[in-house]
């Protein structure tokens, strides 16, 4: 089985363009992940923090479901488990024939790529969707993804150019901004008429029973909010036991994962829709899948576990960057794959990958919460018989149990090793297995003299003494940034900016004049906004009345008016929303759905127009958690943090601003 | 001060000049030094293959023939690693023999972290006016968190300037260069590129198994680069493992 893995490997080898993209996405990736880290000082702490989070979890999986479970039913989200994969997908089939859905959108999930749902969605006559770009192309070409977090990894532009003149008769170049705009007004269609969006689960939050989606492109969060479905699918471990916990999560995840300080957007879900709310899916369902997963609870390999899906293993490993993520043949690929897969699905298939190693470690230094790879690469080397090279090692083995044997031995392969060697030099060409070795490099030959027999007599120490070294002075560790309220004013827009976004400092009283002036500005000829909810929104929509600017306050109808209704909302080129909060250290805005506060004008239009008040900015996630309490965030059907604009890199690392949610975010700060 | 040197399968059988350079080394530094007799392999590649029956017995062969009570050093951070966190692993589920694992796991330093953390010293009045490009060794690195010890000691060495290679496997892994040779021929193959690329004219480390690898692979790309144990340098060797 060795050789499959090898085998796949080698083709991956001998094809430059995919080591091209390889060593790009590895040169990207870690790059981005260790400056994402400079900028956090703590970060040693957090690790060390998220890995006991995880742990508890694991330690007390029953407890944290139970609780999770109850907090899930007040919410009105409808939880089952299902057992295996056939339970999940037969679970998720029945809701969606329940709806008469002939159509699916999905937002990334490699559980649903685990489960096998997209064959089990094709097979009842369901037609799924993938809207993660690079999630889509693979699907357009009826590949497997190449990696959890960038799927399209091993394509070029031109091969997605190509993947979409010939599958979708779409007229463009092989240039990613058309790629982008052709697959934005694709699926746009898709998140209007698709009766049930199915989404993954970054982490449950088990005191809340929030569902918390992570994602850039925003189409996790048109998936979550405009079909009249939402479907989550989560494996059971994926939980953590309170909000503060999220928030380190939150730290760690995509600083790890891309090297952001934050995603684009973070959802924290609570409910389906509820009295009040101007949209959102009226029924929301969670499939937690055990699939393996409770099993392998019980056995060593518990800590895999903890994985939290950053990818960063993946991308640090030098033996992904040269065989790709198919060469594993698994959905989980990389270091923590070559562990998950045969854990969750068996020594039989998936045994070979604990050799995928060289048990350099790499994995371990980039794992957010620590995982020791290579010790459960060793358990799963264990767990294989050894092959013929495992009993060469057994000879060797019971050799090196006696001295006298041993010395036997090295006298043997030192005349072997000079019979092979050509003059002094070393060895081009060993016999019998070893010939793997000089097929690429030359080999020592054995010593005549081993060192044995040339240090018969211990050897006494020199006279003269060596200059002895001055003890280093320890740095004292840098102080906590005090976070005064200018500071974290001057830092939000700092971050803000950084992510793309535009900040523009105003006083109360000119607020609503620049507003009003930045959409003739825009050009747009008409506005989805929030209703009136505090005062300067009141003031700019009632400027605009006077002014006969057409402003459209969203509510959606439910059924097939719904549908449209938002196909209607999606014409608006330009949304302006107030929000709750803002993070400095993120450059985030906290908006939460509700009544007159709908999430629609910052997900649909091209240009979202957010207002915050300096007062309303807060240090950090934690902070606020800290200000408002967990209640108040439990309260929220759909909570967003918002940071810049849409984002995609899928397509070879590339980024690109737009791709789902809107292209512009511009915030208008309040002093 | 006594030490007992365990010089490891590969240095005992492969490069004994790597073995009388790290003895001469010590010695200089004010420390006796002795080869216990009974020594052969630490395990390690039994370990890697996933045989722990094999791996545990060779730990025991090993904790008896380290069993006198001087500060053992070992020349090589992998091997280093095996003795201070696998043994203890490997170990686990017997009281008796946890404990004498333990405490050689306390005793047992890697070559340049005994003497610059241990003896203080670092300076051995060595010159070589070359380009040396270190080779961090995996898991001298990750394993045992060794860094600055072999840098701050190719530092003391006159004439020479010193560079850290990207630290990135060159793609030995034991039984894995053999097992996976393409893969491991790619990465040896980054490994040369990084050295030929930044005008190195020697490349130094602390684990023979990497640099055995890195050394053939320079000899069958018919470079005139060559490798060297640390202790070989300290020691005022010329250039090459053997």
């Amino acid at each position: 089985m060795t050789l499959a893995f090898r085998q796949r490997a080698r083709q991956a080898i001998a094809d430059p363009q995919l080591q091209r993209l390889l060593d790009q996405n590895a040169d990207v990736r870690q790059q981005a992940r260790m400056e994402a880290l400079e900028e956090l000082p703590q970060s040693g702490e957090l690790r060390g923090r998220a890995r006991s989070i995880r742990q508890q979890v694991i330690a007390e999986l029953g407890a944290y479901l139970d609780q999770f479970g109850t907090r899930l039913a007040e919410n009105g989200i409808q939880a089952q488990r299902a057992a295996n994969a056939a339970e999940a997908n037969r679970l998720i089939l029945d809701i969606v024939q329940k709806h008469k859905a002939k159509l699916v959108a999905k937002s990334k999930s490699m559980l649903t790529e685990e489960i096998g749902l997209n064959a089990a969605l094709e097979a009842a006559g369901i037609r799924p969707v993938e809207t993660d770009l690079g999630e889509y192309v693979v699907q357009l070409r009826a590949e497997k993804p190449a990696h959890i977090l960038t799927p399209a990894l091993h394509l070029s532009t031109k091969d997605v150019a190509e993947t979409f003149r010939r599958q979708l008769g779409a007229s463009l170049g092989d240039d990613v901004e058309q790629i982008n705009a052709e697959a934005r007004s694709r699926l746009r269609e898709v998140f209007l008429t698709a009766p049930v969006g199915i989404t993954g689960v970054n982490f449950g939050v088990a005191e809340t029973g929030t569902l918390c989606l992570v994602t850039n492109e925003g189409n996790g969060r048109m998936v979550a909010t405009l079909p009249p479905v939402h479907i989550a699918v989560m494996g059971i471990e994926r939980l953590v036991p309170t909000l503060d916990d999220l928030a380190v999560m939150l730290r760690l995840l995509p600083r790890f994962a891309t090297g952001q300080a934050i995603t684009s957007y973070v959802s924290l879900i609570h409910a389906p829709r509820r009295a009040g709310d101007p949209e959102g899916p009226t029924e929301r369902h969670l499939i937690l899948v055990d699939n393996g997963r409770s099993e392998l609870a019980s056995t060593p390999a518990a800590e895999s576990l903890l994985c939290i899906r950053c990818g960063a293993c993946l991308n640090a490993c030098p033996i992904f960057r040269e065989a790709g993520g198919h060469a594993y043949d698994s959905v989980y690929s990389g270091p923590i794959g070559a562990v998950l897969s045969p854990g969750l699905f068996g020594l039989e298939k998936y045994g070979h990958l604990g050799k995928a190693s060289t048990l350099c470690g790499a994995c371990t230094e980039a794992c957010p919460v620590g995982i020791d790879i290579p010790g459960l690469l060793l358990n799963v080397r264990a767990e294989v018989e050894p092959k013929p090279l495992g009993r060469g090692l057994r000879l060797f083995s019971w050799v090196a149990r006696s001295p006298t044997r041993f010395r036997w031995a090295q006298r043997t392969a030192a005349l072997g090793g000079r019979l092979l060697a050509r003059r002094a030099g070393w060895i081009t060409q060993l016999p019998g297995p070893f010939a793997e070795w000089t097929h690429f490099r030359d080999f020592p030959p054995f010593a005549s003299r081993p060192l044995r027999s040339r240090l018969r007599r211990a050897r006494r120490p020199a006279k003269d003494r060596l200059p002895e070294l001055e003890p280093e002075e320890v740095a004292p560790a840098a102080a906590q940034e005090a976070g005064e309220p200018d500071d974290r004013i001057n830092r939000f827009e700092a971050k803000l900016k950084a992510l793309g976004g535009e900040v523009i400092r105003c006083a109360e009283f000119e607020a609503a004049d620049r507003i009003v002036g930045q959409l003739y500005v825009l050009g747009a000829s008409r506005l989805l906004s929030w209703g009136p909810v505090e005062p300067i929104l009141f003031t700019v929509l009632q400027r605009l009345e006077r002014e006969g600017f057409p402003v459209v306050q969203p509510e959606v109808p439910e059924g097939a008016r719904g549908t449209r209704a938002i196909r209607a909302f999606g014409e608006f080129p330009v949304g302006l929303t107030g929000a709750v909060a803002g993070l400095a250290d993120t450059g985030s805005l906290i908006l939460s759905g509700g009544s007159r506060r709908s999430l629609l004008p910052s997900l649909l239009p091209e240009t979202h127009l957010a207002v915050v008040r300096s007062k309303d900015i807060y240090a950090d996630l934690e902070g606020w958690l800290r200000a408002v309490g967990s209640p108040y965030v439990a309260g929220s059907s759909n909570l967003v943090l918002i940071s810049g604009p849409s984002r995609t890199a899928d397509i070879e690392m590339t980024l690109t601003m737009g791709v789902h949610g809107p292209r512009q975010l511009i915030v208008f700060l309040i002093e | 001060m006594k030490v007992q040197l365990f010089a490891t399968c590969l240095v005992d059988s492969l490069f004994p000049e790597v073995g009388e350079a790290v003895v001469e080394v010590l010695a200089k530094a004010g420390v006796e030094v002795w080869f216990p007799k009974g020594q052969t392999c630490c395990g390690q590649p039994a370990l890697n293959a996933g045989m722990r029956a094999e791996a545990r017995t060779l730990a025991l062969h090993t904790l008896e023939a380290l069993e006198a009570e001087d500060v053992v050093v070992v020349p090589s951070g992998s091997c280093s690693e095996m003795i201070r966190h696998r043994y203890p692993e490997l170990l686990a589920d017997e009281p008796g023999q946890l404990k004498r694992a333990r405490r050689l796991a306390d005793r047992t330093y890697e070559f340049s972290e005994f003497l610059v953390d241990q003896l203080l010293v670092a300076d051995f009045g060595a010159a070589l006016p070359l380009v040396i490009g270190y080779h961090p060794s995996c898991h001298l690195l990750r394993g045992l968190g060794v860094d600055r010890q072999p840098l701050r000691l190719l530092e003391g060495i006159a004439g020479a300037s010193t560079e850290r290679l990207s630290p990135e496997c060159c793609g030995f892994g034991g039984m894995f260069s053999i097992e996976m040779p393409e893969i491991s021929a790619e990465m040896l193959e980054r490994t040369l590129d990084r050295i030929r690329s930044s005008g190195i004219e020697l490349v130094a480390g602390c684990d023979v198994s990497c640099l055995m690898q890195i050394e053939g692979g320079l000899r069958r790309a018919g470079s005139s680069v060559r490798c060297a144990h640390l202790a070989q340098l300290l020691a005022g060797r010329e250039a090459g493992l053997k």
